[in-house]
């Protein structure tokens, strides 16, 4: 395990960035201690904190295995040999880093609700808060801000300093603009194992799916969070005319009349985006603005699922 | 000022209120906000109506109630009115054979025709002047022909409605020598017409002209058996006056003009000259198209009842400056007379048959003599009866202006005006609506702009 990572994370040590890190300092408290393994062996690297593919010789015993002509001397297990007579090479689980990538959508529809931002504000806590989580465990953190007016990357770093860049990233950027998401997030995925795309998927959806799927199989573990507001599943009474942010052109009647209707479709919609986001071996989880806290989200999100061994 | 036709005025500005109504009602979409979700909401229009506390488009709405109220304001045809005297007058000025003082009768007109009158001009017809009348005045001759109250009367109600607007009451003057022969049948019922009294002017009256008529003898230029010229014979006692009655056929180059010969004769010396041709067709007569027969004949107050086989009629042009004097009892002409130079022309188109005892009978005989007597113009003026003069006059005050009607086809100085303003707002409104749909559609743009910057 990969420690001294906590320090890095304290809001009293952000106190350059002002108010923009304020926001953050509680849920960064919060979330101190979490440990966010992955849901399957990753490969062999740099020793870190998640079960590897290969063999190697930690201290974490696994079993022995008789010693063939090639191995190690310095691995085989003398003890055993001076009480059986065999010679035994001592076997133990590798662990490896797990370098993390957070893809936001910074899309013109993530601010929404108009007055709170809340769809922004959660997915940006959402991210730093996950971010945080696997700094902690010694993995190497990025963030990838896309679908907004210009795209902004931060390569997995392991150094202390990356939540609070990280932060600033997310800090510095308004959701606007309607560019495509799926582009950046392949340019995000490489030489990572793990991908979180927190959006709303309101964008180029069939494209992010196609990725991701390709990802899955290439043995990528990837987390879709689905930031949801309360208004777009339970839109205001009151008739209104609304219009897409990401394209004002589109403007519809929300009124009695079309309500139920909007509502059985929207549904119907996240339905069908759960079901193929799942199939396709993505970690599906939705995030409704306003029902959890960020906190809450990300102690449900980095709750460990079972381990899996990757062919 | 006054309008010919107020009903337009009326409908137009209650179509200007109708429209003033409609743009304090507008029609509204839901408020407009964002919802990145909007492509799931079904396709479908929402406008509301709504009444307004301020009126919308206030530009485009007083240019629309301006046109209206333009166009209805012209085909109101007002007009401008001048101003009004306590009294106007509609003379009547008799230039009928009746006057034979023509300078008394020009003084009588100059002394009652003020500018701002209608002068009324009339013998069988009447003719309404117009323009410098003063002039016309000190021109008028009398005519030939006979006078004609009953016209003259419906030509000065005429006149009356274009004088109603001068004066506040209105005086009829009669400037005439009043004789019989001017008052007909119809006469007292149209002079009712006029809702107050006429002053009547009398004029000096046509007398005997005694060279005009001329004493002579009755004779007829026909064969020995002609059947009239018993009857000529036996009404020769009775005429005292000259006149020949021509049987002989009309030539063809005589037509329809003044006769010549022993006729001419006799019409210069203030004779009646009779064409009653036994057969050929009578001056100024036409054959009818289908000949028929009637049961009698008048003229005067001397009938004839026998059947008669008619073959000529006077067509209307004919009777143009002739006055009938005998008719059918079906009313159809049957005789006329013309003026030619000191006597006159007579035509007459009653066949005398050849075989019964119609000829010698003493009612034809008396109806020929009828036939022969002195020229109209040659006859002193027969004066009106006292009465029939009296209710001429009448004797209630000066007609008010009220019952008189306004001219219908007055034309209003304005209208066109009006219809160009008219025209140019309806203009106008065409490019301030688009200016007003322009501003409208970027008002919209950037409300969601502004929504779009505060997200």
């Amino acid at each position: 395990m990969a420690g001294g990572g906590d320090e890095s994370t304290g809001s009293s040590r952000l106190t350059d960035g002002g108010q923009l890190y304020d926001e953050y300092a509680a849920l960064l408290d919060a979330v101190r201690g979490i440990r966010w393994p992955a849901r399957s062996v990753v490969r062999g690297g740099i020793p870190g904190a998640h079960t590897s593919r290969l063999w190697g010789s930690s201290a974490e015993f696994s079993e022995y295995r008789p010693y063939r002509q090639g191995d190690d001397l310095r691995r085989i297990d003398w003890k055993l040999f001076a009480r059986s007579d065999r010679a035994y090479i001592r076997l133990s689980n590798d662990r490896s880093i797990l370098p993390t990538m957070i893809v936001l959508d910074a899309s013109a529809s993530m601010a929404f609700p108009v007055a709170s931002n809340g769809k922004w504000r959660l997915a940006a806590q959402v991210g730093v808060g996950l971010a945080a989580v696997a700094r902690n465990g010694g993995d190497p953190v990025g963030l990838a801000l896309a679908g907004g007016k210009e795209a902004e990357l931060l390569a997995p770093r392991m150094r202390r300093s990356v939540i609070h860049e990280i932060i600033r990233a997310v800090g510095t950027t308004r959701p606007a603009g309607n560019s495509a998401l799926a582009p950046s997030i392949s340019l995000a995925a490489q030489s990572v194992g793990r991908l979180v795309i927190v959006s709303d998927f309101l964008g180029d959806a069939a494209e992010i799916l196609t990725v991701a799927s390709r990802l899955v199989a290439a043995g990528r573990e990837v987390h879709a969070i689905h930031v949801i507001a309360g208004e777009e599943i339970d839109p205001p009474h009151d008739a209104a005319m609304v219009a897409d942010p990401e394209s004002p052109a589109l403007r519809r009647a929300l009124i009695a009349a079309t309500r139920d209707a909007y509502v059985a479709a929207y549904g119907a919609w996240r339905e069908r985006i759960a079901h193929d986001f799942a199939d396709a071996g993505v970690a599906y989880s939705v995030a409704i603005v306003g029902e959890e806290t960020a906190e809450h989200l990300v102690r449900r999100l980095t709750v460990a699922r079972g381990l899996s061994v990757l062919a | 000022m006054t309008l010919l036709a107020p009903g337009f005025l009326y409908g137009s500005l209650a179509i200007g209120a109708a429209i003033m109504t409609l743009h304090f009602l507008v029609t509204r979409q839901p408020r407009s906000s964002f919802l990145p979700t909007a492509r799931f909401v079904p396709d479908t229009r929402a406008t509301t109506i709504a009444p307004a506390s301020r009126p919308s488009d206030l530009s485009v709405m007083l240019l629309r109630v301006l046109m209206v109220v333009a166009a209805g304001l012209a085909l109101a045809r007002p007009i401008v009115q001048p101003s009004r005297r306590p009294q106007a007058r509609v003379v009547l000025v008799d230039v009928s054979r009746s006057v034979g003082d023509t300078l008394s009768l020009r003084d009588s007109a100059r002394t009652n025709y003020r500018d701002g009158d209608a002068l009324v001009l009339f013998d069988s017809a009447a003719r309404v002047i117009g323009g410098n009348a003063g002039d016309t005045l000190g021109k008028i001759t009398p005519s030939g022909s006979r006078g004609s109250l009953s016209a003259a009367l419906i030509s000065a109600l005429r006149a009356a409605s274009t004088v109603r607007d001068r004066a506040d009451s209105l005086e009829l003057v009669i400037v005439s020598p009043f004789g019989r022969e001017e008052f007909d049948a119809a006469t007292d019922s149209i002079r009712s017409l006029w809702p107050g009294r006429a002053r009547l002017v009398t004029v000096g009256a046509r007398r005997l002209d005694t060279m005009a008529s001329a004493v002579g003898e009755l004779a007829i230029n026909a064969d020995s058996d002609d059947p009239l010229a018993i009857a000529v014979a036996l009404a020769r006692p009775s005429v005292k006056s000259k006149a020949i009655i021509d049987r002989a056929p009309l030539r063809a180059a005589a037509q329809d003009s003044v006769p010549t010969g022993q006729s001419h004769t006799a019409s210069i010396a203030g004779g009646a000259f009779v064409d009653w041709p036994s057969r050929s067709r009578p001056r100024g007569a036409v054959r009818r198209a289908v000949a028929d027969t009637v049961g009698g004949v008048i003229a005067e107050d001397r009938g004839v009842i026998a059947p008669f086989e008619r073959h000529w009629s006077f067509p209307t042009d004919s009777l143009r400056g002739a006055d009938v004097i005998a008719r059918w009892v079906d009313g159809e002409p049957a005789a006329i007379e013309r003026p030619a130079d000191a006597g006159c022309l007579r035509s007459v188109a009653i066949p005398v048959a050849s075989v019964g005892d119609l000829a010698i009978r003493r009612d034809f005989v008396r109806f020929v003599a009828a036939m022969s007597r002195p020229c109209a113009r040659a006859t002193a003026l027969v004066p009106a009866d006292a009465n029939d003069v009296a209710r001429l006059a009448g004797r209630s005050g000066l007609a008010p202006r009220g019952p008189f009607q306004s001219p219908g086809d007055r034309q209003s100085s304005l209208a066109p005006w009006l219809l160009g303003l008219a025209i140019l707002a309806a203009i106008s409104e065409l490019f301030v609506r688009r200016r007003a749909r322009n501003n409208t559609a970027l008002n919209g743009e950037a409300a969601l702009s502004g929504e779009a910057r505060a997200a």
